[in-house]
């Protein structure tokens, strides 16, 4: 009687004889065996009672779904299965070879529920059976089967903005959710703890265009607590996953820079401008390595060591022990100048490998007092004239900048030091809205003008501001006379 | 009455006349004066009670484009006669009649300006009588309107909110109930006006995706926020008992409807950390904007997480960590707020996101998260501050939750904290007792790094002293003092100097010195120092009575009266039996420890 795969018989629908013999308990041994060949019944809800049908060694499975392949490869089973009926009332079976052991069975009618149930029940029976499991901690706490491998080899890594298609149910069979029935993907960041466990585990497994099925114990999901109202206490949860899509986190949202993280860092806090940080770094152009180097510096100040802006500007967003890959555009890395020391020619895309091994946060400005504020005002007004004579504005911009967050809303001075601050103030205005001229941000460079004005109405300042303001209107028109004040 | 009659007939003949002459001419040739005279003649019948003759000039299929072009101009009489009558007069359906048909007749862009118009002059009571009745022509006109659609829509819109904004919100079951001023009603019927806007956009968008009329969309969208910060976030939403339809709920779920049909509604709860681009020129508005909106995504929060309005379209796969941290941008919104609407929905939204939480889950790093450091100091706030007692409580079992809801180290970082920050002795003393929960957990349970050794001494350093050393307002502090003190009974019960799992024994010295030694010589002095006050009370009662005016204590606008002697004395009678209860806490504390120590000094002999 054994037969190959994909052979139908027609066989009348009450089997006779048989019905004396259901049995409650075989129809999931059934199942279980169904479900061990990788079979997936999907879509069996229908106005066509299911009749179930085995005898030794054979298992019959109702063909009224257009059940196209074999089961044991991949296929999706439609749930038009109204008309499938033969005319003569028949319903056609496919058999499948069965393990030796099971009884002949024959299951009456199903309703609806129980059929969408058993559905929920062979996907969970099958991945406790064959899933795999892939928790780091190998408690069986997240099982998957892989359902169509993926297009492309490569996987999502911590960080990245992944883009999925998905369907959860209860254990019951019971759909609680389904990014489809909302008609777009559901967006979200890898590896941040902003899904279940389970999901941060199982996406990270996936390749693109991967459709993956995930079984997810309680631990692993909503735990004791649930999440009203739709997911009750101690849930085990089954999803059905296909991972559309996923980039590199833009960190700046203008594709400047993309970061995909290979080792996550520890909490949630980052260095700082100004920050004091050691890193392990290697940087790329072209697929070569142009730089390899452990090395200490401020966060802002990069460009001492030949680190470029991009680097600075990331550190900001990483945590201790963080280990990730940086992509810059030209613009965050040695932009038009290039950087003739590594043989790095004008607007070259880099990308750096970079560790942060560990860091030190600068002072905020509320824990500084005036003196060592008007010090350490000097000292970064030095440096940031530094940077804009060698045409590093950007760099400019973060030591200027430091002056007016120190100063700006600073109250209580003496005469003397209220003096100097404001000759730091107006000196900062001046060069960062020069520095934002040269960088062709004319908004912000305008901002800073007004912004001295206001604070000081003592001197005429219009022609400061009706410089920058031509340069608003005339774009590349820079005006060379604000430079005296640097 | 003869003479009253040929008044009346005075009124509809000159509109008659004026029509007549007007029948003739092309519309472009009507004039000013023309106008002026329809007006003045129109309202001259609607004042004298001929709505039904006027009623009939206006239906006149010969009149047609007279009234399209003049008609607007009788909506501000019409709108004052129809208030003037009673529900049931014949006069003012005819009046409604009129309104309905001016609707359809007039020109759509001066009717809408005339309706507009209406609704900006009304005030006080008036002001929901008048959107409702306005709002049927209103729609009409705006879906009549050729150019500048969305952009009428969202005048019309932010016109009617600004108008209601002004009226008190309905909060207890029986305002509800009485909607004295009828704005229960006037918000559902201003969802209802909204509509087929809402249909409108949502076709456009199945039409195409690139389709651009992005501008009524946007409106709408104003629209729902405005809603959600007035009257939503002002009104009580909670199921009440009685009330079938809870109007303010219907229209919260309206609302989310409305954001979930124009798909809106997932952006701005999982997207909302992201500062959405309205690029404002000017750094105020964006403040302004920024800080409205804030308001708004609270209270969308809230009706999301905690009244689970539509809460179905929402992924099921955030980890409730996560939602935590969402939300407690929202929670420090509300918190920060005084009225009780506000707080209380800042509270259920705290709670129920703290509740999806398992116990011992929340990992110490969130509180690098500057919200989840300034939550807990606003619920102290709440809790030692607010009139309110069901808030007070509420928010102490929160902080509770919140507490438990953090691993070891967050707990421990949690409490350093608070005793830092909370400048409240009760508050102090519920801290301590949950550092001796913790430390009785790891002697007991599980052993755990964070409340036993040097990481728990250097805390108890923090417990086990006197902020002003002896000079210490005892009173005051005896909260937790007190709870200091049974702290430090526990630990020596509990942990034997042989074991010394806690580190207690190798800092007693220094408990002394900072704590024990300046707290029996502070106990000394309080006790001299009151049982004296208290001789004194006695011994010159009356000299007593004329000193004690000095100041006069106002609890909530009422003044205290001041205080009898005999009161002032129960007064002092209690702050020594405070004094008592420390001092017998104490003594056992010190013949604990010198039993222990006797005992392991005669072992090692």
């Amino acid at each position: 009687m054994r037969m190959g795969w994909g052979l139908s018989l027609h066989i009348t629908p009450s089997v006779q004889g048989m019905s004396e013999r259901v049995n409650a308990e075989v129809p999931e041994r059934c199942w279980r065996h169904w479900g061990a060949l990788g079979g997936e019944v999907t879509g069996l809800s229908s106005s066509v009672p299911a009749r179930w049908c085995s005898m030794e060694g054979i298992f019959l499975f109702p063909c009224f779904t257009s059940l196209h392949e074999a089961p044991g490869r991949s296929r999706r089973v439609s749930s038009n299965t109204a008309d499938q009926k033969d005319p003569a009332g028949c319903v056609h079976y496919y058999i499948v070879p069965l393990a030796t052991g099971v009884q002949c069975l024959c299951k009456e009618t199903m309703t609806t529920d129980e059929v969408t149930k058993s559905e929920g029940e062979v996907q969970a029976v099958a991945l406790t059976e064959r899933g795999e499991d892939i928790t780091p901690a190998q408690d069986r706490g997240v099982l998957k089967i892989i359902k169509r491998p993926g297009s492309e080899d490569a996987s999502p890594m911590i960080g990245d903005k992944v883009y999925v298609h998905y369907k959860g149910k209860l254990a019951n069979g019971k759909k609680f959710d389904s990014s489809r029935d909302r008609n777009e993907p559901f967006v979200f960041s890898l590896g941040k703890g902003q899904v279940i466990k389970a999901w941060d585990i199982g996406v990270a497994t996936m390749k693109k265009g991967e459709i993956c099925y995930l079984l997810c114990k309680p631990d692993y999901a909503y735990g004791s607590a649930g999440s009203a109202p739709k997911i009750p206490s101690n849930a085990t949860l089954f999803f059905e996953v296909e991972l559309l899509d996923f980039k590199g986190e833009d960190l700046f949202e203008d594709g400047g820079i993309i970061r995909r993280i290979k080792r996550k860092g520890e909490g949630y806090s980052n260095p700082n401008e100004g920050a004091t940080v050691e890193i392990h770094l290697e940087g790329f152009c072209g697929g070569s390595r142009f730089d390899c180097k452990d090395v200490k510096f401020i966060v802002g100040e990069g460009e001492d060591h030949d680190i470029p802006i991009g680097i600075d500007k990331a550190l900001e967003k990483m945590q201790r022990g963080e280990h990730c890959i940086l992509y810059l555009s030209p613009r965050y890395g040695f932009g038009e100048a290039g950087k003739p020391k590594y043989g790095i020619q004008a607007n070259a895309e880099l990308v750096y490998e970079v560790t942060l091994k560990s860091f030190e946060k600068a002072k905020e400005s509320w824990e500084m007092d005036t003196k060592e504020k008007l010090e350490q005002a000097a000292v970064v007004k030095e440096k940031g004239t530094m940077y804009f004579k060698e045409g590093k504005y950007l760099q400019a911009v973060i030591q200027y900048g430091k002056i007016v967050s120190w100063l700006e809303m600073e109250y209580g001075l003496s005469e003397k030091e209220s003096k100097a601050s404001d000759s730091f103030l107006l000196a900062a205005f001046l060069n960062l809205a020069m520095c934002y001229l040269k960088l062709r941000e004319y908004a912000k460079a305008v901002e800073c003008c007004d912004k001295e004005a206001a604070s000081k109405s003592r001197v005429g300042r219009a022609a400061e501001k009706a410089a920058c303001e031509k340069g608003l209107k005339t774009p590349g028109a820079e005006d060379e006379e604000a430079e005296g004040h640097v | 009455m003869p003479e009253e009659r040929s008044q009346t007939t005075m009124a509809v003949d000159e509109l008659q006349a004026i029509i007549q002459r007007c029948q003739i001419l092309e519309e472009a040739d009507f004039k000013g004066e023309d106008f002026n005279l329809f007006l003045v003649a129109g309202q001259k019948c609607l004042e004298d009670g001929y709505a039904a003759q006027l009623l009939e000039v206006i239906q006149n299929e010969k009149n047609k484009v007279i009234i399209k072009n003049m008609g607007w101009n009788l909506i501000s009489p019409l709108v004052r006669c129809i208030f003037m009558y009673k529900q049931e007069d014949d006069k003012r359906e005819h009046c409604l009649r009129i309104l309905d048909q001016l609707a359809q007749i007039c020109n759509p862009k001066e009717l809408f300006l005339g309706l507009l118009e209406q609704i900006e002059q009304t005030s006080g009571d008036q002001v929901c009588q008048t959107v409702m009745l306005l709002l049927q022509p209103l729609q009409t006109v705006l879906l009549k309107l050729q150019n500048k659609k969305a952009y009428s829509v969202g005048l019309s819109l932010a016109m009617i909110m600004n108008q209601l904004t002004s009226l008190p919100v309905p909060y207890t079951k029986q305002q509800i109930q009485e909607d004295k001023l009828g704005l229960c009603q006037c918000c559902n019927a201003v969802v209802d006006f909204a509509k087929p806007f809402v249909n409108e956009v949502v076709k456009n968008m199945e039409k195409s995706s690139e389709y651009n009329d992005m501008e009524l969309k946007e409106e709408l969208l104003k629209f729902c926020m405005k809603s959600l910060k007035y009257p939503l976030l002002a009104a009580q939403l909670e199921q009440l008992e009685g009330i079938e339809e809870h109007p303010f709920r219907h229209f919260a779920t309206e609302i989310i409807d409305i954001l979930w049909n124009i798909r809106e509604l997932m952006p701005l709860v999982v997207l909302h950390h992201k500062s959405k681009s309205p690029c404002w020129e000017n750094q105020e508005f964006a403040d302004i904007e920024r800080k409205n909106s804030a308001d708004s995504l609270a209270c969308l929060s809230y009706l999301m997480f905690v009244q689970h309005f539509g809460i179905e379209c929402f992924p099921v796969v955030f980890s409730p960590a996560y939602l935590l941290l969402c939300n407690m941008t929202h929670i420090e919104v509300l918190l920060k707020r005084t009225e009780e609407s506000a707080l209380s929905k800042g509270l259920d939204l705290f709670e129920s996101s703290l509740l999806r939480m398992e116990d011992n889950s929340l990992l110490h790093d969130y509180l690098e998260f500057r919200d989840f450091i300034n939550v807990p100091q606003d619920l102290v706030k709440i809790m030692t501050l607010c009139p309110m007692e069901h808030l007070r409580k509420k928010s102490l079992s929160i902080l509770q939750l919140f507490i438990d809801k953090f691993d070891t180290q967050g707990k421990y970082t949690l409490f350093r904290c608070l005793l830092k920050t909370s400048n409240h002795a009760g508050v102090e003393g519920y801290i301590i007792k949950n550092i001796k929960d913790q430390i009785h957990l790891s002697l007991t349970e599980y052993d755990n790094m964070w409340f036993t050794g040097h990481h728990l001494i250097s805390l108890l350093d923090l417990v086990l002293s006197l902020p002003e050393g002896a000079e210490t307002d005892l009173l005051q502090n005896s909260d937790r003092i007190m709870a200091s003190l049974n702290l430090l009974r526990y630990l020596v019960i509990k942990d034997c100097e042989s074991d010394n799992q806690t580190g207690v024994w190798t800092t007693l010295t220094k408990i002394e010195q900072n704590f024990l030694k300046p707290l029996r010589v502070g106990l000394n002095m309080s006790k001299a120092h009151y049982e004296a006050e208290i001789k004194n009370k006695k011994e010159n009662r009356k000299e007593a009575h004329s000193s004690n005016t000095v100041c006069s204590v106002t609890v909530s606008g009422e003044k205290m009266p001041a205080m009898t002697t005999g009161m002032q004395l129960q007064v002092l009678h209690s702050a020594l039996f405070t004094f008592d209860l420390i001092e017998s806490v104490l003594a056992r504390v010190e013949e604990l420890i010198e039993v222990k120590i006797k005992a392991v000094m005669d072992d090692n002999s």
